[in-house]
Parts: C-alpha cells; sequence; structure tokens
C-alpha cells in the first residue's frame, strides 16, 4: 500500500465536497486526510487528500473521475516523494504541580516543536513536520500525559517549478486576493 | 412644477414594472432552449412552477404521466428518439425520489436529460418540513450535475449551464432543485437568458489531438484482421454516415453493442451484429481472432466483456472516446483518441487506407450457420406456442425494418435485438446499463414524443408491464398511437433462465400471476387484442398496425425458452453457450 496525496482545485460551491467524497465512498477507498481551503484566487478551492492505494492505475482511474465534476477546476496525483508535504498537530500535555517538568529543550531543539498557550496545569504544544515526526513527537510526549491531540490532516506542493494554479483553466477572468 | 409631475409619474412607473417570478422565468428557459415538451407531475412544492406553466401551454406541451418515475423514463424515451434533451419535473420528497431510477438510468446510458424538482422553502431546508427530501445528495452520484435554487436571479443561468451540461460531451442527467420561495418571488432585474458554450471546469474535447488520430490511423493501417466495436457513441454524436463511410472504406468487419444497434443498418455488408452476453456468436468469439480492436463510442461494459483479462486480450486496441475517464478504465488502449466520434471520424478518414478484407469478413460469415442451425432455427421452430422471436420477426417484417423500437428489460429485449431488422438508424431504445424493468412503457410514449412521424412499438415482458402499468393512462389521456407488444410467458423469463441454467432450476419466485392485461388496458381506455395462437398472429399484429391509436398487443409465447447465445457472467467470451 502507497500513500498518494491528490490535490483538486474546485468551484467553491456548496456540496461539492460530497460530491469529491463519494467518488471515494463507491470504490471503498478510505480517506486518511482531507484539507480545504480557498487559493489565491477567489472563489477557489483546494482539496489535498491523502489516501492508500495498492494500484497506480487505481488512483489514476480515480483522479479522472474526479475530474468528471463539473465544477473541478483540475486534479493532480502524487507519490510522496513528488511533494513537499506537512501537517500541524496541537498536544494538550499535563502539567501538574510536582510532576516531571518538560523538558522544553528537547521539545525546540530535536522536535522543533513549539508551547504556544500555557494553563494552570497543562500546556499546549504545537508541533508541525510529516506523520512520522508527529508521532516521534508524540511518542516523546506520551509520559507526560497527552490530554489532548489532533492532527490536521495533510498540506502538499508538488516539486515542480511551476505553481499548480498555472495549470487551471484560463478561460475567465480570475480575481486574485494577492 | 410640470417638470415635477413628470418626474413623479416616471417615479410610479418604475414601481410598477414587475419582473417575473422564479416560475416565469422557469418557462421563460424553457422556451428560450425550444423545449417543447415536458413530462412532469405537480404537487405541493412545485405548484408555482405549475401555475406559471398554465400560461405557457401554447408553447409548451405538458405530458401528465402517472408517476413520476414514468416522467423520468418518458424524458429518456424522449431524448433518445430526437437527440435533444428530455425534461421531467416532479414536486419535492416522494416526487422527487420517485425519479431516481430514471436519472440513474440516464446517466449510464449517457442521455441527456433536464429533472426540475420542487423544494420546500428555503427557511425551511433542513427542518424536516412536510415533503423535505435531500434530493441534491440523494442524487449527486447519479446526475452528471445538479445544483439547488434559492434565488429566482439564478434561474436563467443556472438553466443555461444545466442544458449545456445535459448535452455536452458525453450527455447525461442534470437535476436542479428550485425551493418554493423562488419560484414564487420576482427576479430583481428583467429576464435574460445567455446560452452557455463551455465552463471552466467543463469543456469536453470535441475535436481529438491529431496525433492521437495519427497513432490510430496507423494501427488501423497496420492491421491485418481489424474488428471495429461500435457503440451508442454513434449515434449520440449522429456520426452513423461518417462511420458507414470509414467501414466502407477500409472494409473493416463491425460489430455493435446493444445499445450501438442500429447505428448501421443490419444490410451492411461489413455488420456482423452485435455481440455480448447474449449477443451473436461471431461477433463474439471473433473478439479472440483480431489483432486491433477497434473501439468507437464504447465503454467495455461487463456485459459485453465477460471477464476483461480474457476479453481481446491477443489484440491492441484503438479507443475513441469523448469522456477521458473511460480510456483504460476496463480495458487498455494503446491508441486512445478523446474526441467526439464524428469529429474523430471526419480526421481519420483521410488517413486510413482504402482496404478489402473480403477473406477476413468470411471468417466471421463461416461462423453464421451454426449458429443458426443450434440458435436460429430452434428460436423459429413452429411447434407449441408462438416463439418471441415470431413475434419480433413479424413485426420487423411489417413494419419494413423502419419502426422505432422501444424494449423493456430481459428475454424478450435480448429477442428483439436478435430478429428485428433494423434499416433505420436510432432505432433500437433500451436501457442498456441500468436494466431498468419498467423502463418500456413511459419510454416509448416519450420516444413517439420525441419523433412524433415514426411508428413507435416496444416490445415488453409480462413482468416489466406490471412495472410502469400504469402510464397506460398516459398513452390514453395524451393521445398517443403507441403500439405495445406483451410478450407473455408468465414468468420473470430471464431470471427464471438463470435459475435453470446456474441455480439448478430452483425456480424461486419467478412464476407470475397476471391479470388480464387487455381488460386493464381497455379499463384505461385503449384497444387491445390477446394472441395465443399461431394462426392469428399475423391478423393481430396487422389490426395494431393500422389501429389509429395507443394499442396493446398480448401474445402469449413458450414458457420455458431460453436465450441463446449466452456467455456466462463473468466468463470468457470462449465459454459462450449456443444450447
Amino acid at each position: 500500500m502507497k500513500q498518494y496525496t491528490i490535490c483538486v482545485f474546485t468551484e467553491n460551491s456548496i456540496g461539492l465536497l460530497n460530491k469529491i467524497t463519494v467518488i471515494f465512498t463507491r470504490r471503498r477507498i478510505n480517506i486518511d486526510s482531507l484539507t480545504v481551503s480557498e487559493t489565491v484566487r477567489k472563489g477557489v478551492s483546494r482539496f489535498t487528500i491523502v489516501i492508500k492505494h495498492e494500484k497506480r492505475e487505481e488512483v489514476e482511474k480515480l483522479v479522472r473521475q474526479i475530474r468528471k465534476i463539473v465544477e473541478v477546476l483540475a486534479v493532480f496525483g502524487y507519490l510522496n516523494d513528488e511533494i513537499v508535504y506537512n501537517e500541524i498537530a496541537l498536544f494538550k500535555v499535563s502539567t501538574p504541580l510536582g510532576g516531571k517538568p518538560l523538558d522544553i529543550e528537547t521539545i525546540n531543539r530535536i522536535h522543533k516543536a513549539w508551547v504556544v498557550y500555557w494553563g494552570l496545569d497543562y500546556v499546549i504544544i504545537e508541533k508541525t513536520g510529516i506523520e512520522e515526526e508527529i508521532f516521534e513527537f508524540f511518542k516523546y510526549l506520551k509520559p507526560h500525559g497527552i490530554i489532548e491531540f489532533v492532527r490536521s490532516g495533510r498540506v502538499a506542493v508538488g516539486k515542480t517549478t511551476q505553481g499548480l494554479v498555472e495549470y487551471l483553466p484560463e478561460e475567465q477572468e480570475w480575481e486574485y486576493y494577492l | 412644477m410640470s417638470k415635477e409631475i413628470a418626474f413623479m409619474e416616471e417615479e410610479i412607473k418604475i414601481e410598477e414594472v414587475k419582473f417575473l417570478s422564479g416560475g416565469q422565468a422557469l418557462m421563460e428557459c424553457f422556451v428560450a432552449e425550444n423545449v417543447d415538451t415536458i413530462f412532469g407531475y405537480p404537487g405541493g412544492a412545485i405548484m408555482p412552477i405549475y401555475d406559471a406553466l398554465y400560461d405557457y401551454t401554447d408553447r409548451i406541451n405538458h405530458i401528465l404521466v402517472r408517476h413520476e418515475q414514468g416522467a423520468s423514463h418518458a424524458a429518456e424515451g424522449y431524448a433518445r428518439s430526437s437527440g435533444r434533451v428530455g425534461v421531467c419535473m416532479a414536486t419535492s420528497g416522494p416526487g422527487a425520489t420517485n425519479l431516481v431510477t430514471g436519472i440513474a438510468d440516464a446517466i449510464i446510458d449517457c442521455t441527456p436529460m433536464v429533472a426540475i424538482t420542487g423544494q420546500v422553502a428555503s427557511n425551511l431546508l433542513g427542518t424536516d418540513a412536510f415533503q423535505e427530501t435531500d434530493v441534491i445528495g440523494i442524487t449527486t452520484p447519479i446526475c452528471k450535475w445538479n445544483y439547488q435554487i434559492t434565488d429566482p436571479d439564478e434561474i436563467p443561468m443556472i438553466l443555461a449551464k444545466a442544458f449545456y451540461i445535459a448535452k455536452a460531451g458525453k450527455p447525461g442527467p442534470v437535476l436542479i432543485d428550485i425551493t418554493k420561495d423562488a419560484q414564487v418571488k420576482s427576479l430583481t432585474k428583467p429576464f435574460e437568458y445567455k446560452k452557455i458554450e463551455g465552463l471552466p471546469g467543463y469543456h469536453p474535447r470535441r475535436v481529438p489531438k491529431i496525433d492521437q488520430v495519427e497513432k490510430a490511423a496507423e494501427m488501423i493501417n497496420k492491421a491485418k484482421r481489424p474488428y471495429i466495436l461500435f457503440g451508442h457513441g454513434v449515434i449520440i454524436s449522429e456520426a452513423m454516415e461518417e462511420f458507414q463511410a470509414f467501414v466502407e472504406k477500409t472494409d473493416i468487419p463491425c460489430a455493435s453493442t446493444l445499445l450501438g444497434i442500429s447505428g448501421i443498418s443490419i444490410d451492411h455488408p461489413n455488420y456482423m451484429g452485435w455481440l455480448g452476453m447474449h449477443g451473436m456468436y461471431a461477433p463474439n468469439v471473433m473478439t479472440d481472432q483480431c489483432d486491433v480492436l477497434i473501439a468507437i463510442g464504447m465503454r467495455f461494459d461487463d456485459r459485453v466483456t465477460g471477464d476483461a483479462k480474457l476479453f481481446a486480450k491477443q489484440a491492441t486496441i484503438v479507443h475513441i472516446e469523448i469522456d477521458p475517464a473511460e480510456i483504460d478504465k476496463i480495458k487498455k488502449a494503446e491508441g486512445p483518441v478523446v474526441g467526439d466520434v464524428k469529429e474523430t471520424l471526419k480526421l481519420l478518414m483521410p488517413l486510413v487506407k482504402k482496404k478489402d478484407f473480403t477473406a477476413w469478413k468470411n471468417e466471421f460469415r463461416k461462423l453464421e450457420p451454426e449458429e443458426k442451425a443450434k440458435v436460429s432455427d430452434r428460436d423459429f421452430r413452429e411447434e407449441g406456442k408462438i416463439k418471441m422471436a415470431e413475434v419480433v420477426k413479424m413485426v420487423s417484417d411489417k413494419t419494413k425494418g423502419e419502426a422505432c423500437v422501444v424494449v423493456d428489460v430481459g428475454q424478450h429485449q435480448m429477442v428483439t435485438a436478435r430478429y428485428f431488422e433494423f434499416k433505420r438508424h436510432n432505432s433500437y431504445i433500451a436501457s442498456g446499463g441500468l436494466g431498468t424493468m419498467g423502463f418500456a412503457i413511459p419510454a416509448a410514449l416519450g420516444a413517439k414524443m420525441g419523433a412524433p412521424d415514426r411508428d413507435v412499438i416496444a416490445f415488453i415482458g409480462d413482468g416489466c408491464f406490471q412495472m410502469t402499468i400504469q402510464e397506460l393512462g398516459t398513452i390514453a389521456q395524451s393521445k398517443l398511437p403507441v403500439k405495445l407488444i406483451i410478450l407473455n410467458n408468465n414468468y420473470l423469463g430471464m431470471v427464471r433462465q438463470w435459475q435453470q441454467l446456474f441455480f439448478e432450476k430452483r425456480y424461486s419466485f419467478v412464476e407470475l400471476q397476471n391479470p388480464d392485461f387487455i381488460m386493464i388496458a381497455k379499463g384505461f381506455g385503449l384497444d387491445g387484442a390477446k394472441i395465443e395462437e399461431r394462426e392469428g398472429l399475423s391478423d393481430a399484429i396487422d389490426k395494431m398496425l393500422n389501429h389509429d391509436g395507443g394499442y396493446v398487443l398480448e401474445v402469449v409465447v413458450e414458457k420455458e425458452e431460453n436465450v441463446f447465445p449466452m456467455v456466462p457472467a463473468g466468463r470468457s467470451v470462449s465459454e459462450i453457450r449456443l444450447e
């Protein structure tokens, strides 16, 4: 099973998430993570969907099916070595009075993570990285007692020179934020 | 002073300008798209639209069906016979869910359709209001596109999009759900309808890339034993003339899929018949003999290929198809050409060489006597009860193969495909991909509306007939001269055949206690007759064909006939059974 990252550019309209996910559902493909946000072009959303699959051809077929959705402007599928990707995680770690203190130096320097909030007897630590790095950090923090843990899902950019937005249809005037 | 009065009058005048209501705007959209026929059924949440329709009956012919499923199948029949977009309407909730079967049928058979559904007022959405259903959610997987309108100002633009999407590229169904308040409220600006020719996310390639065409031409020119399989795409893109010219220039033998039937005249010397699970012998087995398979406007359905891995495994494939998602989906194509069939054939024509494949064609013809002896002669044996094949052949002869034939799903569908001698293009209207029982009665009435000057004749099984029997009322009320032939074997024949062949004759719930069909037809106001003996058959068919108006002819046929040839499901075409 290989990991694939599928980037979908769409018009931003109601119900589009459903239109995309039914294509996965129908083929019994589980979505590992999904993030959506608006691109620099107004009204254009970018979905980043991570799945695992055994066959590359099946993923290619899936990409073509997604492309069939009328509001979808472009779809790109990647293997992990073709992209730079990251996700963000937040850890709520208990720091009770008299408990083992957190080693902030290891957290900062080794794990490149930062405390972003101090509660009375807990802290919230933010860590960005790939899944493996986040799990590594999870293991490191576990003895301290993790009260809550959340990961964001992947964001990714291709390693090509061009930006993906360049591939979007040019038939209409796009309005840019920047 | 006078100036001031004039100014005030002008103000009053502006106040008086009332723009169209959402319902009226919808009607204007239909007029702008030259929609002449709508199949529908009114109800609570679509009443403002029906109220607007009341003033448009001089321009739009509304056919009141008896069940919304009938509306969606009738729209399909209309679209298939006319090549135009079929339109159906239903109210919210149950009305909309009843359309679903026809919508699913339309997407898989690439039928252009616009379905309009009423919806509860926008302030009630998501409150489980009376007759509220999430129609957008339900139909998302089976629509080419769907959209919910809550603002009447959106109506012209969305309808233009709907008609464009339904027809462009690979056609399909589009559903537009309109909330009741959007139907009632007025537009805030004058109605303006601009037809759409393309969308940022949807601009199907009609004219293929020239390098793909050149590659295909090269493969075709080099082939020693080329074989064309063509499908519905030839008919959808109205490429029949170009296709025939292509076949004649290259002299390549061709066979069709079920829905490709009547894409070329049955008399054509290069036409070998149709293939698939119950298709003809030579077209099926020769897929194992060709070196280049040229697939035109077809999608390698499993009912065509059997076991897809074994299908034409020795051949390289040229695949001409408008939907890029179909390329390599089932069979890897060495020569893919993404484009409209008509446009592609126009480009391909000058690149292919004129050839003579007489010897290769004869290899197909050599297989025909075996099929005739084992299958056709058996299907026509004049002993015992009337055989389905006899009825089909007789109707075919009497109409000179010119009729527009609508079929339902099952044994009669296959027998009609085998024995009706289609001379005219686009004459076999069937539910192919979805296999929807109950398709034929409403599709036939829709087909008649779409092609009023053609004879529309439907062959329907006794099981299928009872699934949409209520549409006899629609045929009667709309005075449509549609001829319906029930081939009654008192069984769900195809299921019974499978039970006989693959389930040790364990006939599990396939025998029907049928009603008196003719009494029912007469109850609906249609004339009809029942025939049990061979002697009366010819006269009965004449009477039906000459009858002025809708007619039901029930023919009692042999109870336990089987349809052959048959490629058992999921097996290789080489395992085809002739008996």
